[in-house]
């Protein structure tokens, strides 16, 4: 098997490639500056601009404060250039290859500016609007030809780091290749999924977003439900994030909804659903003439936290007929128990809340299954743009199938409301299917066809539907992935790593001894690499003394890690979401890693009161011992991971991994994360070459003094309450561990396997403690830390 | 017997570590601008110093090897002259004052620069590697305990409340402001050429808008029940500073006009759990060589490296505060270790000079637990 080798793939360090090298955006307010934060994650210069003097660079302070954060590190932060959009800044954008325009909502305003662009912008250079709901049409009228050519609207999700949806949509004069340029920049480099849109108000995603909006207020009020039981239904039932309808309205803000549905009136037909289901609800209208608005304005909106008389922090609900406040209380309704598995028997269940789910149900998948074709082509257009863009775990067409089109259709008929062709045209068949290992969605010709996948796209779970596993077990199986290359996939609870996981680690890096493969891929397509080592495990074992075996679990784990990472093949990591723990671990022990760019990485176990005990503490002192900027000496290594670990410190994003070396320079970065499969085998494949596992070094460390360094510093911040009782009793294991032990001197080397000796000891000590203990019980109970 | 004379005073502005502008600048770079400026300012020929004394509290990295040398090859020094790193903590610069005034009195030189320098942004407090001997740490734990952990137990065994502390701490800041609104710190100031060209011309550590209201705000520093905060201690900060000490002779060869002499040194050790009442054992003893008492005080600099410590040395030794750091002190102007001694040695005679009186002390804490002083006295 001797495929080409894939050239490497991106880095956001390399800026300077393709059309794109530098981006202007105007307009800072949320959404612009939001764009702008992201461009600049992807490591290419932009320009902010804004109206109000000094506006941009107020945007670009908020930002570095904001949380979640819109940058991925401080340095993307030094990409952006502000200026007023009056003070001579327009000239700024001379030189941009793109322009994004996020001002207001106002035509007029956005002709007027795009006019005062075409004095200073460069030949070929691309103009796009970040509009949600002004079609294009009316936008380039009376700019010109030349204007239209280079026009394109680029629609981003708030926040535009961490939304994945990008809706392009073309007028019938722009240039093909501009909006190639833009799909390309706007897929590969800022990480979107692009979902081409007809030139709709609305588009995709808030044309359908906004009428289950509207309609889960509705029948939330007709029906009398609790904001609670509505949200409740909408989030695990039917998919929506758990924020449900009236959280996620908060969220965004309250006030937002007349605005929206008033420019969605004005450029829908009167007969259009969405404008036939609107209505002026008084509660919403005392609501914000009262600045109940939501998070953002500090009054409250749907939800409230109150302080109590003892100054807790109670959390209160609007009861939807008094538009006053009271307890929050937990949504307990049959249909929730019943339904939470089965969306039809929810839909079926006469009880309120699943009259609620049918209503609701009916319209939002009613409408969406009428507008295919009008906004786009493909029920998986419109299906990625609503999980992707509204973060639903199912499209509309993905709920029909889940509901079956058939029994939809029925309801509809039932209900006395049109059945929308395309219904019609799947009758009892699914929208989705699977043919010869291919997803496949149905047209509106009513055939079946592939799923295209854009160019270099490699999906585990294309791999999956078309093949069968080269070795498999409860929590992992190993799949061939093309080109001689193996994908290690977990998939346990959480993806929890467990004996089985490590079992079968061991397996395929035999298999791969003997020639089965040429390089290992570690990947998943859960939201979490993994989250760690399943610990319920240890408690386990722990409650009924089996000390032995936890040992062996231990040793178990560094064995796995070590024979990894002396494998004769290259081992790369491809982590997504979170990498936390004995996540992390494995990570540490590839040859390298190519991380998506929303990987969180770290290693957390003095959460539940433990040190890292799969060779991570060794691992660690190896990265800073390396790190080329680090003083040299034999404490910094051990400082800063100690200060790492003993803090429990997790990056937030890969590029922040790197700052904390975590990931090395040589690891890379992906931004797509349908990409990062493939970027993992294509950098898999360039190492395969002459590979030869890493020799581990060994270290200078320094033992009984530097423990007493680090003593010092943990006194320290327990004095200032920062450290625990029990945090003390933690960092004293880490401290001997990262210091080599009672023997180290920093003039002799001192190995990592006895650093790993030292792990397990630290680590069998830590679990025979209450302390410890305490920590993990109350981390399995409640998922969070316990600060004893 | 030979008078040793202060005969001219210079120092770097002072900055935030970390944040502040001088940040980029080496600490080496930074102490030979200060000593390049006070040769020429003084006018005299290099060939004709004897030593660069140069102080600085962690001597490694960029300040490391004997950093004395290398500032005077930057600074322009002779290859005559020799150099040595000093190091007393916080009182390192003062030291470099009290060696020479040693020397010249051994008749072991005229001239001598003594300076001292220190980048808290660039060598961290502890140093890159603190490695405290393991036996003492456990046996004598306080022979390592930090500066915040002191400043507490001052406050709390001589009684200083956070108030009186804070409101010591605004009246720093107060003075400072009045003097660098009045230009009296830019006679003694210069300016520092920075890495990407830009010249810093003055001290960024003084909050003008400080209140010991607002101060009454912020969290405790370094014990969570305790009465220290940043505010009422003197900020990590990068700085040199340097004064030329020589005989009233070679003074007045070179036509210069001392600012003060040199009328009595001394060094004295105190527990290090309480290190800042070190200036009290230290200045008695200087008082006591000078045959004066601290009534008969003119001028006093007490460093001021926390308000709790500054408080209590002044009333355990007698002090007037009217008499005490008149254009402000450390919590407002700024502490960079090694560089502090020179600062208000430099300053305490600039001082006499120019409030007129006869007799000044200058004095400092210094960690581990002892205390330097200097007495010195008016030229008539």
């Amino acid at each position: 098997m001797n495929a080409p080798v894939a050239p490497l793939p991106y880095s956001p360090a390399k800026s300077g490639e393709g059309p794109i090298r530098k981006v202007g955006v105007v307009g800072a307010g949320v959404m612009g500056a939001g764009i702008a934060a992201h461009v600049a994650n992807a490591g290419v210069p932009v320009v902010l601009l804004d109206i109000v003097p000094g506006g941009a660079a107020k945007a670009v302070e908020r930002m570095l404060r904001a949380d979640p954060a819109p940058f991925m590190g401080k340095a993307p932060a030094r990409l952006v250039q502000t200026g007023d959009l009056d003070g001579g800044g327009l000239q700024l954008l001379a030189d941009c290859d793109w322009i994004v325009e996020a001002i207001i909502e106002r035509p007029d305003a956005k002709r007027d500016l795009y006019a005062r662009l075409e004095d200073v912008r460069k030949p070929g250079s691309i103009v796009s609007s970040n509009t949600s709901t002004i079609p294009l049409a009316a936008l380039t009228q009376g700019l010109g030809e030349k204007f239209a050519r280079d026009f394109l609207i680029t629609h981003f999700f708030n926040p535009p780091r961490y939304m994945r949806l990008l809706e392009l949509v073309r007028g019938p004069a722009t240039r093909a290749d501009a909006l190639d340029a833009i799909a390309a920049f706007g897929d590969r480099r800022l990480g979107k999924t692009i979902v081409h849109c007809k030139d709709t108000p609305g588009f995709i995603a808030n044309r359908i977003g906004g009428l289950w909006m509207q309609s889960a207020i509705n029948h939330a009020v007709d029906l009398r439900l609790t904001v609670e039981e509505a949200d409740a239904v909408m989030g695990k039932p039917i998919g929506v994030p758990k924020t449900g309808v009236f959280g996620l309205l908060d969220l965004v803000g309250i006030d937002l909804m007349p605005h929206v549905a008033a420019s969605m009136k004005a450029a829908l037909p009167a007969t259009d659903m969405y404008v036939v289901g609107m209505r002026e609800h008084a509660l919403i209208a005392r609501m914000i003439a009262e600045g109940r608005t939501g998070r953002k304005g500090g009054k409250g909106g749907f939800y409230n936290r109150e302080k109590g008389s003892g100054g807790e922090s109670l959390k209160r609900a609007v009861d939807l007929w008094t538009g006053d406040y009271r307890d929050s209380t937990k949504a307990r309704l049959d249909s929730l128990e019943i339904g939470s598995k089965d969306l039809r028997k929810l839909a079926e269940h006469p009880d309120r809340g699943g009259q609620y789910a049918r209503a609701v149900l009916l319209d939002t998948l009613g409408y969406a299954a009428s507008l295919v074709p009008e906004i786009a082509d493909s029920p998986a257009d419109v299906d990625a743009a609503m999980r992707l863009g509204y973060n639903w775990r199912w499209g509309p067409f993905e709920l029909m199938d889940r509901l079956g089109p058939g029994w939809l259709a029925g309801a509809l008929r039932e209900a006395g409301r049109p059945v929308p062709a395309l219904l019609e045209t799947a009758g009892d068949r699914p929208f989705y299917r699977v043919q010869d290992g291919r997803r496949q969605v149905l047209g509106t010709d009513g055939e079946y066809r592939d799923i295209p996948r854009p160019d270099g796209v490699l999906l585990l779970s294309d791999v999956k539907l078309r093949s069968q596993p080269l070795a498999k077990n409860g929590s992992a199986s190993l799949w061939d992935i093309g080109d001689g290359i193996a994908c290690l996939e977990f998939h346990s609870k959480m993806n929890a790593l467990d004996p089985d996981i490590l079992g079968l680690l061991g397996k395929a890096v035999a298999m791969g001894k003997k020639g089965a493969f040429r390089a290992l891929v570690v990947h998943n397509e859960a939201d979490n690499f993994s989250v760690g080592a399943n610990i319920g495990l240890a408690l386990f074992a722990a409650n009924i003394g089996a000390w032995g075996e936890i040992e062996g679990m231990i040793e178990g784990g560094q064995k796995a890690m070590r024979t990894m990472r002396d494998a004769p093949f290259p081992v790369v990591g491809a982590p997504a979401g979170m990498a936390l723990g004995g996540g992390c671990e494995i990570l540490l022990h590839c040859d390298a890693v190519q991380a998506h760019a929303e990987t969180y990485i770290g290693l957390v176990e003095v959460g539940v009161g433990l040190i890292p005990g799969w060779g991570g503490c060794a691992a660690m002192l190896q990265r800073w011992a390396e790190a080329p900027k680090a003083p040299r000496g034999p404490m910094p290594p051990v400082a800063k991971a100690f200060e790492m670990i003993s803090t429990a410190q997790v990056a937030k994003s890969a590029a922040e991994a790197r700052e904390m070396m975590l990931l090395r320079p040589t690891d890379g970065i992906t931004m797509n994360r349908d990409r990062l499969l493939a970027d993992a085998k294509a950098k898999a494949l360039s190492m395969v070459e002459g590979h030869q596992p890493a020799e581990p070094k060994p270290l200078r460390l320094p033992g009984p003094t530097g423990m007493a360094a680090l003593k010092m510093a943990v006194e320290q911040a327990a004095r200032l309450g920062k450290a625990t009782p029990h945090d003390m009793v933690v960092c004293e294991h880490l401290a001997e561990t990262l210091c080599g032990g009672e023997r180290a001197d920093h003039i002799a080397d001192t190995t990592e396997d006895q650093v790993r000796k030292l792990e397990v000891k630290s680590f069998m000590a830590l679990l025979k403690t209450e302390g410890t203990l305490a920590r993990v019980e109350h981390m399995l109970e409640t998922g969070r830390p316990l600060r004893n | 017997m030979t008078d040793v004379v202060i005969a001219a005073y210079r120092r770097s502005p002072f900055h935030f570590a970390g944040k502040g502008d001088l940040a980029g600048v080496r600490p080496d770079e930074m102490a030979a601008q200060v000593v390049r400026a006070l040769v020429e300012a003084t006018g005299v020929d290099p060939a004709t110093v004897e030593d660069l004394v140069l102080g600085c509290a962690f001597p490694e990295g960029e300040q490391g090897l004997n950093m004395a040398k290398l500032v005077a090859f930057l600074s322009g020094m002779a290859e005559g002259t020799a150099g040595v790193t000093v190091n007393r903590f916080c009182g390192s610069s003062m030291q470099s004052v009290h060696q020479a005034a040693g020397a010249i009195r051994m008749g072991a030189g005229d001239a001598f620069v003594c300076a001292g320098v220190e980048s808290m942004s660039r060598v961290p407090m502890m140093g890159f590697n603190p490695m405290p001997h393991p036996g003492l740490a456990k046996e004598f734990p306080q022979a390592y305990i930090s500066m915040g952990e002191t400043a507490e137990n001052v406050a709390r065994l001589h009684q200083v409340t956070r108030r009186d502390q804070e409101q010591f701490a605004a009246r720093s800041h107060q003075k400072a402001t009045a003097a660098q609104e009045a230009g009296k710190l830019a006679e003694e100031i210069v300016p520092i050429a920075g890495p990407k060209g830009k010249t810093v011309e003055r001290d960024g550590c003084i909050r003008p808008e400080t209140t010991a209201e607002g101060l009454a705000s912020l969290k405790p520093a370094f014990r969570q029940d305790g009465t220290v905060t940043a505010g009422t201690s003197s900020p990590l900060t990068d700085g040199a500073a340097a004064v030329l000490v020589c005989t009233a002779e070679y003074a007045k060869a070179h036509g210069l006009e001392p600012l003060a002499k040199v009328k009595s040194i001394a060094v004295a050790g105190c527990g290090p759990e309480v290190m800042g009442m070190g200036p009290v054992g230290a200045s008695q003893k200087a008082l006591s060589r000078a045959g004066i008492s601290a009534r008969d005080l003119d001028v006093v600099e007490l460093n001021e490296a926390f308000s709790s410590q500054a408080l209590a040395c002044m009333r355990e030794l007698g002090i007037d505060e009217a008499k005490v750091n008149l254009d402000g002190g450390a919590i407002a102007l700024g502490h960079p270790l090694g560089a502090t001694g020179a600062r208000i040695t430099g300053k305490a005679a600039a001082l006499l000079k120019r409030e007129g009186g006869r007799y000044a002390l200058a004095t400092q804490c210094i960690g581990g637990g002892q205390g330097i002083a200097t007495v010195l006295e008016a030229v008539r």
